[in-house]
């Protein structure tokens, strides 16, 4: 991607619109766009792995949860601070994901898939089985100690962790090592031919990915007070991360932001006529079709609609 | 313990009868078809619809979900696998979306709660101190008949011989004159068919709920690789491993580790030897 200027103004204005927001809309819009951040985190990360390399990860719910329940953990149970919790976390997530998932990304395609899959369900029903005195078993662990109070703070706090975490995989995608991950999507064997140890780019993906994940799940759990088994270990999480990346365009940064928010607003919006879980219906269908349509999501359909004004233009 | 050997040979029927229909479609496409346990759902609801809510006859119920699983099967490799053109991960990805809009789907029509289905053969019969009902020993046999008819159609037909030719090359099979679009289309609808039979049965020993389709389909992943692709003695031995684990451990340890083990053993032996225990290699 070439660096024009009017990238760079767009990206502002974006990010001013973004930081204006509060002042446009009212507290429950906010709370929606609060969630959307955090999906966008989520998102972003399983970009970072699966969208660039094309080992697609259907573990990471595994590894937001993680993250989620070891801060959850510290404080609640062991009085940690907020402060030293949440780097813990991150820590124990890329760990965890280094144990559990590093063996599998020996394996390729659909097996690999498969694994992440199978550990992502082994966790939803061990954590409430295994120690519930830690991990409140089913019920999971509630009054966590809120980081800010209010809707407002709430938005900034994860607007700016969002964009925090957009600048550092966009920083991490303009390095070499960022088109080396692309190719390894695009051509593993050329890659290892070329000299380069796959398994340590994989791996190293795998990490970003893996802390990126762990933090967006540990200031969400911090965000929502309370932690299930189900909110984080479910397949329908794995859903909303994995549509949300493929709806808004794979690869890029903006993407999985664009789709995060699209995917939350259409859900909100859908609510009043599909109040609990047929929503899913209609999305599911929506997204569906733009992925059979356009597997490049809604960047393409933007930049394609854009080249065909320009060309309409002159 | 003869119950634990009653209960195990009960369930690994079961189990092996749903097995088999993801395997063939594993088989052939190398396709991970997550959308699989969409059949087992739909099957089981169609067949809820039809036989208790309409009152019709009850093999007209079974005969309705079959029919329904298999056009859903045909539906599905014409309108998503076949466009698609082989590309696994996008395979992977819209049967994933897709099983997620059936679970809704089912929401939709029949509503959130979870829904008992009556028992196809009421009664109980005690074989030496165990109960067991009539109903589960109906299901296991009926998935064995299914099962043993499956492998006689592949074995002696021509068309279930053009369809092993195609599971192990494609190319080649379309050279000797088999068209492979013709078989994978039965191959789908067959899948279709036999994992809506499978949701009838799995329904009537579990119950009627919007998610569960998933833990069936994980089974039947894990049944299919650790038995190896495209091995049906495979699948039928590792159903039986996989069907007695969880009988044992909700026997002797706890009911709720019941699936642990199930995941242990895909990941472990996905990582130690992918193309699983009975398997032939992968080129």
């Amino acid at each position: 991607m070439n660096l024009r200027p009017h990238h760079f103004i767009l990206w502002a204005l974006f990010i001013a619109g973004m930081l204006l927001m509060p002042e446009l809309v009212g507290r429950g819009t906010l709370r929606t766009m609060i969630f959307a951040c955090y999906l966008a985190i989520f998102a972003i990360s399983w970009d970072i792995l699966s969208g660039r390399t094309g080992y697609i990860s259907f573990g990471h719910p595994f590894l937001v949860g993680i993250g989620a329940y070891t801060t959850a953990i510290l404080t609640r149970r062991y009085g940690f601070p907020v402060e030293a919790s949440i780097p813990i976390a991150v820590l124990v997530t890329m760990f965890g994901g280094l144990i559990v998932l590093l063996p599998a990304l020996r394996i390729k395609g659909s097996y690999f898939a498969l694994v992440t899959l199978a550990v992502m369900e082994l966790m939803y029903q061990l954590v409430p089985v295994i120690r519930p005195d830690l991990t409140g078993g089913t019920r999971g662990i509630s009054r966590l100690p809120a980081l800010t109070r209010g809707a407002e703070n709430g938005y900034y706090l994860a607007v700016s962790l969002m964009l925090a975490v957009a600048l550092f995989a966009w920083l991490l995608m303009r390095t070499r090592l960022g088109t080396a991950l692309w190719a390894i999507g695009q051509n593993e064997e050329s890659v290892r031919g070329s000299g380069l140890s796959t398994t340590r780019l994989k791996s190293f993906a795998f990490l970003v990915s893996a802390a990126v994940a762990g933090l967006g799940g540990a200031f969400y759990a911090h965000y929502l007070g309370t932690i299930t088994p189900r909110a984080f270990f479910d397949i329908n999480v794995l859903f909303q991360i994995i549509v949300a990346v493929l709806i808004g365009g794979a690869g890029t940064i903006l993407g999985p932001i664009i789709g995060a928010f699209f995917m939350v607003f259409l859900l909100e919006w859908l609510r009043p006529f599909l109040p609990g879980q047929e929503r899913f219906f209609v999305y599911g269908a929506i997204a569906l079709l733009i992925y059979m349509y356009q597997p490049k999501g809604i960047m393409a359909i933007i930049d394609s609609g854009v080249a065909r004004l320009r060309g309409a233009k002159t | 313990m003869l119950q634990i050997i009653i209960q195990g040979l009960l369930l690994s029927g079961l189990y092996a009868l749903i097995a088999m229909g993801f395997m063939l479609i594993f088989s052939i496409g190398r396709t991970l078809n997550l959308a699989y346990g969409a059949y087992i759902m739909v099957g089981g609801y169609i067949y809820f619809w039809l036989s208790q809510q309409l009152g019709l006859p009850k093999l007209i119920g079974f005969a309705g979900a079959v029919a329904v699983g298999a056009i859903m099967g045909l539906l599905k490799h014409r309108l998503i696998v076949k466009p698609l053109k082989g590309d696994a991960v996008a395979v992977e990805i819209s049967t994933l979306i897709l099983a997620v809009i059936m679970q809704s789907a089912v929401v939709l029509v029949f509503g959130d709660a979870s829904k008992i289905l009556l028992p196809i053969i009421p009664g109980v019969v005690t074989i030496s101190g165990a109960q067991v009902t009539y109903n589960i020993l109906a299901a296991t046999l009926m998935s064995w008949i299914i099962i043993l008819a499956l492998y006689a159609f592949i074995r002696g037909t021509h068309t279930g011989r053009a369809m092993q030719a195609v599971s192990m090359d494609q190319k080649g099979a379309a050279i000797s004159g088999v068209d492979p679009d013709r078989i994978n289309m039965i191959t789908w609808a067959i899948s279709g068919g036999l994992g809506a039979a499978g949701g009838v049965f799995f329904a009537s020993y579990t119950q009627l709920s919007p998610n569960m389709w998933v833990a069936p389909v994980i089974i039947s992943v894990a049944i299919v690789i650790v038995g190896g692709i495209g091995s049906i003695i495979g699948t039928l031995i590792v159903a039986h491993i996989i069907g007695f684990l969880e009988i044992i451990i909700v026997a002797v340890w706890a009911p709720e580790l019941r699936g642990v083990f199930t995941m242990l053993l895909i990941i472990g032996v996905l990582i130690v030897r992918p193309q699983g225990l009975f398997g032939r290699e992968e080129h």
